[in-house]
């Protein structure tokens, strides 16, 4: 699903963001990115979402090499990516419905479509009471369940979280845990960088370790450590 | 159905950003009035140039030993320049009718005359003015025609009261001839014959000498400085409607470039305030276009209502300002072309429209770079 090959990333001026980073991820995997702050795994999910191109090497998704897309495609190969980040990124002046609708209406999907999947999706991540809401009239934890529906509701074969409980108490974030939890047995791929032992630990799950933009370690079933 | 989405997102933030909304609208509102004025001063300066320069002539007088077949065929020589747009044959008789016309009150002058005197002339109207010099010179070497005499006339406001104009490029040989065997009526005359403006110096031709009135006037050409030789005066009014011309095209193109980067400043600042929101769409998969639309309606829209505004303000100007000007200066000659009033609506609504999705594309630019 994902393939890193020798991949470095530097910053201007001279700035490690990424480190002759070999990874593969198969379909349907769950796997963390671990590792202190700056040490690269924000950029890794960067790259994946195109969002720069690496200084060397080559990145494939789902079968399609970044490296020869045309710009022009970007957005298709976003729409194929599901992303949840740490700061939520909702538009801020929408209701929590429109934000979960935003992702289906860029699909071009028809409206009445999007009236019968966006309740759908709202009622899974348990916010069927606050369809109508803005985000700020939110709580963070249900913030980051918009971002998760709005992330899931085109079904997409790969799920990236950028820390996604990094703003969050430990009771809320195991509950989006448990919702990337759900959203991998439907066979999605997650990836989902984070630096919260605890979680990383309970899980045993596949564990890829950053240090100052190399892998420095990765097993299946890992531990923090 | 993607319409009303994007119609909707665009009203949406229109009026959720109704502080930035407003100030994009009355900047498109201020900026199109201005050029709307400018405008059209602009087209009626240009009116008021062309309806002077429509009124010079060239008038050629003939010898009085000139043939009829002579006289004839200089006419056709004439019909046949490209330059000429009109001409007109003033024979002995039309001339004295004329000049009588405008002697009322001045009976005694006339009475003076012995038979009629007046040559017959061509009185020539050009389609480009400014080649009155080079078309009257063809009439010099003409032996039939009477060379002192070719009339470059200048602007005449009231070509009623005119009676037989001339000039030539020489005031000394104007006023040799005069002392010869012209009778000179200074603008008294005109005043009396009824020409608003008094400024224009008529000269009649009559047989030298033969009144006391020729002497008095005679006088008085010499230094009055009211004698103006058509060939300068045309030239002036040329230069003139010239700068006229180039000032105003100069100052409406100066305006519309202020208007466009004053709009798509207005627009980038409000973007720029919601360029965060940009990024998010990004990053859920938006194409640049589906980003792009509503910012692009909003930016319609504003210029529509903008224009909208300034034509109704417009409109309320013209209606109680300048028609009411141009009615206190009637020998202006021009008035606000009604049936370019809907043009100028036409295409002060199609610029606002215009100038709201260039400036809305333009500040896009800057935000939809991958
Ligand atoms: N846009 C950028 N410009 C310059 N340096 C950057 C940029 N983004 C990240 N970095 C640097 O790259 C390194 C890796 O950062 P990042 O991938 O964000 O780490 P993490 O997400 O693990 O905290 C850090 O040293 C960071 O300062
Ligand atoms: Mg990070």
């Amino acid at each position: 699903m994902i393939r890193f090959e020798n991949v470095t990333k530097t910053y201007d001026p001279n700035i490690v963001g990424l480190k002759d980073v070999n990874v593969h991820i198969e379909r349907g995997e769950f796997a963390f990115l671990v590792g202190h702050s700056g040490s690269g795994k924000s950029t890794f999910i960067r790259l994946l979402l195109k969002e720069f191109e690496p200084t060397k090497g080559s990145i494939a998704v789902a079968g399609r090499n970044l490296g020869r897309m045309r710009r022009a495609a970007v957005p298709h190969h976003r729409r194929s990516i599901g992303c949840v980040f740490q700061d939520f990124k909702l538009l801020p002046n929408r209701s929590v419905a429109e934000n979960v609708a935003y992702a289906l209406r860029v699909t071009g999907q028809p409206v009445r479509s999007i009236r019968r999947k966006v309740p759908e999706i709202l009622q899974l991540v348990g916010l069927g009471e606050k369809m109508n809401n803005l985000p700020d009239e939110l709580s963070a934890g249900e913030q980051q369940r918009v971002s998760v529906a709005r992330a899931f509701v085109n079904h997409p074969s790969l799920l990236v979280a950028d820390e996604p409980t990094g703003n969050l108490d430990p009771d809320t974030s195991v509950g989006i845990m448990q919702l990337l939890y759900r959203i991998n047995r439907t066979g999605t791929t997650v990836l989902m960088a984070t630096h919260d032992r605890e979680m990383v630990d309970k899980m045993r799950k596949r564990v890829i370790a950053l240090e100052e933009g190399s892998v420095v370690r990765d097993e299946d079933k890992g531990l923090y450590r | 159905m993607k319409l009303r989405f994007f119609l909707s997102e665009a009203l949406d933030s229109l009026v959720r950003n109704w502080v930035m909304s407003v100030a994009a609208i009355v900047t498109v509102l201020v900026s199109m009035f201005v050029l709307g004025i400018g405008a059209v001063i602009f087209v009626n300066l240009e009116q008021a140039s062309s309806s002077v320069r429509s009124k010079l002539e060239i008038e050629v007088f003939m010898k009085n030993t000139a043939s009829p077949d002579q006289i004839s065929q200089l006419g056709d020589q004439i019909r046949a320049m490209p330059e000429v747009r009109v001409v007109n044959y003033v024979s002995k008789e039309e001339a004295m009718n004329r000049l009588r016309e405008s002697m009322k009150g001045h009976e005694d002058v006339l009475a003076a005359l012995s038979g009629n005197p007046l040559p017959p002339s061509y009185e020539i109207y050009l389609k480009d003015p400014s080649l009155i010099d080079s078309v009257a010179s063809r009439f010099y070497d003409n032996p039939n025609v009477d060379n002192d005499s070719i009339a470059h006339l200048g602007a005449n406001m009231s070509p009623d009261a005119t009676t037989l104009k001339f000039s030539t490029g020489d005031p000394s040989k104007l006023a040799a001839i005069a002392a010869n065997m012209y009778l000179i009526v200074d603008n008294e005359v005109m005043k009396a014959s009824g020409d608003p403006s008094g400024n224009n110096v008529s000269v009649i031709r009559a047989q030298a000498g033969t009144t006391a009135a020729a002497h008095n006037a005679n006088a008085e050409v010499y230094n009055t400085d009211g004698v103006k030789t058509g060939g300068n005066t045309s030239d002036r009014v040329i230069t003139v409607t010239h700068y006229i011309e180039m000032g105003g095209a100069g100052f409406v193109a100066l305006l519309a470039v202020a208007s466009i980067l004053l709009i798509s400043n207005t627009i980038r600042l409000s973007i720029f305030a919601r360029r965060r929101e940009v990024e998010i769409m990004r990053l859920v998969g938006a194409t640049s276009w589906f980003i792009r639309w509503p910012f692009i309606m909003e930016g319609i829209f504003t210029g529509l209502v903008g224009a909208t505004g300034a034509m109704v303000l417009f409109l309320l100007v013209q209606k109680y300002f300048i028609d009411k000007i141009i009615s206190q200066m009637p020998f202006m000659g021009m008035g606000v072309d009604t049936v370019s009033t809907f043009w100028l609506i036409l295409s002060i609504i199609g610029g606002g429209c215009l100038l709201g999705s260039l400036g809305s594309s333009l500040a896009l630019r800057r935000f939809l770079k991958i």
